[in-house]
């Protein structure tokens, strides 16, 4: 057994760390939410570095890379509230992986797409997208769409409300691929999740290192100090879950669809419970505007609900468990 | 990564199925039932047998009788005593914590007149370090060792929550020699015949129903100068490869905490088909919860083995995992309980099931054992994620001016 990073992987990691710090941060993400800002880094940024198309084969333009590999820099995304979203980026590159025309148009990010949910309702990243992938009557179908953007609670997300307009089959027998889209989906957004979730818990702990109440440092408070440690106890949890999740959807398919939805189902438990440390820790200036605690929060409390909810996700893990026992 | 035994681990996980398939008649059960005493010949038979399978002390050096194995070696055994249903070994202290300090401060005498026995079940050892007074701040402890002119020691004393003392020939003491230092200096640890003159063993009944842990009382019990572990004055130091110790013996490595998760999927399965639409929902959503959560506690077991078996020693770190597995192990159990429906108010079902009951009583023991949830919260939050230590009243104050402390009001 070996469950660790590879020396390349831990070398894309520290890559990523470096794009994403200088191309993103919670300012930029509270600029768009306050004017309405470009969305940083931005899809072109993403698809220069080759991050967006990690997923995508060398053949068609993209980096021959793992899910794995992509969720290693994922995190990196998620601990400066990064978008567009790479979750957006990994389920087209699975809806795509057989069309010789559309996908090295992804890998190169000549075209910009996002994914409808099969139920509809608000579109990941719709706000920075010309094309939409959906799933009409079994077939995956591409097209342009008509977007009306709403008030955002996170304005990295770009989600918005889309009809579809002139739709072309892409495949005729879209329901397997649409699955497995969606579960590579999850296990990156939980990638997403574990970054953000880490980078607000080292935030609270800076915090409850240097303000003194009492004539002590808060962090030497059991209930702050307890607190915070159940949010590292949960990262270090979900870090496990994540990494496993991603092996599994190149290397044991069979488990991917559990491992999906344990994933989805956890990152959004351990990244609001981090968020919500993060702002209490802070008192007073973790309610304001200005302090970036809220938009680790604003992320936590959108993401919960993205690619279906954590109910639901753990709706899916006991069945699927349940009907592996049944066996 | 990967996830898959090397040619080697196979190999060894293979000699390890053929041995228990081939004596599982001999090896002891986990008991389905209700829980009840050990009986304690047989649990010597039972580790005898492992141990000549060469299952016991795998990690342990060849020269002290052990197998001279690697971690995952160990992991490998435990999981495959798991998946057997066997029974855990009579030697768990001993093994996990009493022997591993002998190896590493013990004399060569001490070592060769204890070790081969405690390997092989002969000898059944405790851990005497908890008294009514200090648990949590074990360094607080007030059972004295008192040099005499003769050059041994003379004890006095109560310890408490002593695992197996009720059936044990020895046990690791932690004593104080000095208490005009500060606490953690004045100790020291020795290893006492527990058949001695002065050694009073009373079981104490656990809230589980069964007593496997007790009270023990030294009354001037006479302990030869030989059988000191390390320095006078370094017993401090000496427990804590102790508390080393049980932290790898307790350190997850994969297995899972209680009942176990695929016998837990079993009973959901069997079950649940058998309540309304609407209490199924809300059985999926709690164990799609906790099995969710039990899958991130195996793999961050594997994630820590994988470290292992690189060199690392397991840091404090390594307590995230017990809370974890704690927490969803107890969550676990509450629900296989409740899946019993009216027979979730007996210790043992109809049918003979007191496994989730059992669960269900014992494991707020595991929150409590090995540092409580409270107290590894505080190690987690100081030495991994450097928060700031709380005040101590009695820093800096000898053992003896600590003592007044809250005595005065
Ligand atoms: C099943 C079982 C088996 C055991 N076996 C053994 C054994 O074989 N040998 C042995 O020596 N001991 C054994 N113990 C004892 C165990 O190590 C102690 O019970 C444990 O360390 C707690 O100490 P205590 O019981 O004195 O509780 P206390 O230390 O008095 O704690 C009481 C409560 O206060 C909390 N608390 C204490 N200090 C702090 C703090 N600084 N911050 C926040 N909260 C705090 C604790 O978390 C707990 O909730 C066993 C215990 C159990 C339950």
């Amino acid at each position: 057994m070996n469950f660790d990073l590879s020396d390349e992987q831990r070398q894309l990691a520290a890559a990523a760390a470096d794009f994403f710090t200088s191309a993103a941060s919670p300012g930029a993400a509270r600029a768009s939410l306050d004017t309405g800002a470009p969305i940083e880094p931005g899809r072109k940024a993403m698809a220069d570095t080759g991050f967006a198309a990690i997923t995508i084969p060398e053949s068609a333009g993209g980096g021959g890379g793992s899910v794995l590999d992509l969720a290693v820099v994922a995190e990196q995304a998620g601990r400066v509230l990064a978008g567009p979203s790479l979750v957006t980026a990994a389920r087209a590159a699975v809806l795509l992986e057989d069309d010789a025309d559309r996908l090295p148009a992804l890998a190169d990010g000549s075209a910009a797409y996002a994914v409808i949910e099969e139920t509809g309702g608000p579109v990941l990243d719709a706000t920075t997208a010309d094309r939409f992938l959906a799933l009409r009557d079994g077939a995956l179908v591409a097209g342009g769409g008509s977007i009306t953007e709403r008030a955002p609670i996170d304005a990295t997300r770009g989600l918005a409300d889309v009809t579809l307009d002139d739709a072309e089959v892409v495949a005729k027998d879209g329901v397997a691929r649409w699955e497995r889209a969606l579960q590579v989906g999850q296990v990156v957004l939980g990638a997403e999740g574990l970054g953000t979730a880490s980078k607000a818990l080292e935030l609270g702990v800076d915090y409850a290192k240097q303000r003194v109440a009492f004539g002590r440092q808060i962090g030497s408070y059991q209930a702050i100090k307890h607190a915070l440690v159940d949010a590292f106890v949960g990262v270090e949890q979900l870090r496990s879950l994540v990494w496993w999740a991603a092996w599994t959807a190149e290397e044991s398919p069979a488990e991917l669809p559990l491992a999906a939805a344990a994933v989805k189902g956890m990152a959004a438990v351990v990244l609001e419970k981090a968020a919500e440390t993060l702002v209490q820790v802070h008192g007073g200036i973790g309610f304001t505007w200005e302090h970036d605690a809220h938009l680790y929060w604003r992320r936590a409390k959108v993401d919960r609900f993205l690619l279906g909810d954590d109910v639901e996700a753990f709706d899916t893990v006991a069945r699927l468990a349940i009907a592996g026992a049944a066996k | 990564m990967d996830f898959d035994d090397t040619p080697e681990e196979a190999a060894y996980r293979a000699k390890v199925r053929d041995y228990i398939a081939a004596h599982r008649g001999e090896l002891m059960s986990v008991s389905e039932g209700g829980r009840r005493a050990v009986d304690l010949d047989a649990a010597k038979q039972h580790q005898s047998l492992m141990y000549d399978g060469g299952l016991v002390g795998v990690t342990w050096p060849k020269e002290y009788g052990g197998q001279g194995g690697t971690q995952m070696q160990q992991a490998i055994v435990n999981q495959e005593v798991a998946k057997a249903g066997l029974a855990g070994f009579i030697g768990v202290i001993g093994l996990g914590m009493c022997g591993p300090t002998v190896i590493a401060h013990g004399s060569d005498d001490q070592k060769s007149r204890y070790l081969g026995r405690l390997l092989r079940g002969e000898d059944v050892w405790c851990q005497l370090f908890s008294e009514p007074a200090s648990g949590s701040d074990l360094a607080a402890l007030r059972t004295k060792a008192v040099k005499t002119d003769s050059g041994s020691w003379r004890v006095n004393g109560q310890k408490v929550w002593t695992t197996l003392a009720h059936v044990s020939d020895y046990g690791i003491l932690l004593a104080r020699t000095d208490p005009d230092v500060a606490k953690h200096r004045g100790l020291t640890m020795f290893v006492v015949d527990m058949h001695a003159p002065g050694v009073t063993v009373r079981p104490l009944r656990q809230m589980s129903g069964v007593a496997e842990f007790n009270e023990v009382f030294f009354d001037d019990v006479e302990i030869p100068d030989e059988e000191r572990l390390g320095e006078v004055g370094d017993g401090w130091r000496v427990a804590l490869t102790t508390l080393m110790s049980e932290r790898l013996s307790l350190g997850g490595g994969g297995t899972d905490v209680g009942t176990g998760l695929d016998a837990a999927a079993a009973h959901v399965a069997k079950r649940i088909g058998e309540l309304p639409e609407t209490r199924q929902a809300l059985v999926r959503q709690e164990f799609g919860r906790q099995y969710a959560a039990s899958l991130a506690t195996r793999y961050t077991g594997y994630r820590q083995l994988s470290a292992i078996s690189k060199g690392a020693m397991p840091g404090p770190e390594a307590s995230a995992g017990k809370l974890a597995g704690t927490k969803t192990g107890r969550a676990l159990a509450d629900l296989g309980v409740r899946l019993l429906g009216d027979e979730a108010v007996y210790a043992i079902t109809a049918e003979g099931d007191g496994r989730w009951q059992n669960s269900q009583a014992g494991l707020p023991g595991m929150a409590i054992a090995g540092g409580t949830d409270e107290i590894l919260r505080n190690v987690l939050g100081e030495r991994v994620l450097g928060l700031p230590p709380e005040p101590r009243a009695d820093k800096g104050m000898s053992f003896n001016d600590s003592l007044r402390i809250g005595a005065s009001e």
